[in-house]
């Protein structure tokens, strides 16, 4: 059994990220189904756009600029199921 | 604030909300924005320097945005008292054409753009987002918020990492922050709109 894994996506909900948010929620939802023991999506201020994959900041807008390539997610995610 | 780079026809110009109708069209904020209206009161001194010849002000905004609901009430104010300025509103996402004339930095799609015409269409100057006398009072200010609560970590940290109740009392410190710089803010966008419309 693997150990659980979770995704929590922070966004400025000040900044209308709510489209990012949900697109990026829909997308991991759909590739990974329960092998997430869950995905939280917090609402924040200050131009935030964060994404952990576990203990990993897998992207910050304010260290890396703009919003997550998709792709980099799902791959951290894999990396962090894998046995 | 920065120098614009922008054209624009009358014929086009027409086609924006007037501030009422920008305000009709909220699907969110139309409390705060109001609450704006109510809050800024003009001195005149303040008011002289658009009283002085028509203008054209092309506004771009969006109804979530902090920086449009608290400065775009700003340039409303003054168009009320000062018919000289003739404003129109346009969406940010509905209008890519205005917007891309007016990216901050030649990139970012900040807003509110508020972008001053004369009578004969040439640009004037541009306002920007917010003035930099308010990002950098208000960068010091979240310091202190910081240093003055060791429970809220590094200012630089994610903030996903603090338990939740700590996160929702920095959140609650965050927006007494905003509040009580409010004025100044306002005071701040007047002075940079006076000082583009002083432009020759």
């Amino acid at each position: 059994m693997t150990s659980p894994l979770k995704v929590r996506i922070t966004y400025c909900a000040e900044c209308g990220y709510e489209p990012q948010t949900l697109d990026l929620t829909n997308g991991l939802m759909r590739e990974f189904g329960h092998r997430l023991s869950s995905i939280e999506i917090i609402p924040w201020a200050e131009g935030t756009f964060d994404v952990r994959v576990g203990d990993e900041l897998v992207h910050s807008m304010s260290r890396d600029g703009g919003f997550p390539d998709p792709r980099t997610v799902s791959a951290a995610v894999r990396r962090h199921l894998a046995p | 604030m920065i120098d614009g780079m922008g054209t624009i026809t009358e014929q086009r110009f027409r086609q924006g909300m007037t501030f009422q109708q920008w305000k009709d069209s909220m699907t969110r904020n139309r409390d705060r924005v109001e609450e704006q209206e109510r809050r800024i009161k003009l001195t005149p001194q303040q008011l002289a320097p658009f009283r002085r010849r028509p203008l054209h002000v092309l506004a771009i905004g969006a109804d979530w945005c902090p920086d449009v609901y608290g400065n775009l009430p700003v340039l409303a104010r003054l168009a009320a008292e000062a018919p000289e300025l003739d404003l129109r509103v346009f969406d940010r996402d509905q209008n890519a054409d205005l917007m891309d004339q007016y990216l901050k930095g030649g990139k970012f799609r900040s807003i509110p753009v508020m972008a001053f015409f004369d009578a004969g269409w040439r640009e004037i100057g541009v306002f920007i987002e917010r003035p930099e006398s308010v990002t950098a009072l208000r960068a010091q200010k979240r310091r202190e918020i910081f240093a003055a609560h060791p429970e809220f970590g590094s200012p630089d940290a994610p903030v996903d990492q603090l338990p939740e109740d700590v996160r929702a009392r920095l959140m609650d410190e965050l927006g007494k922050m905003r509040e009580s710089t409010m004025d100044f803010a306002n005071g701040e966008v007047v002075r940079e709109l006076a000082a583009i419309v002083q432009k020759p």
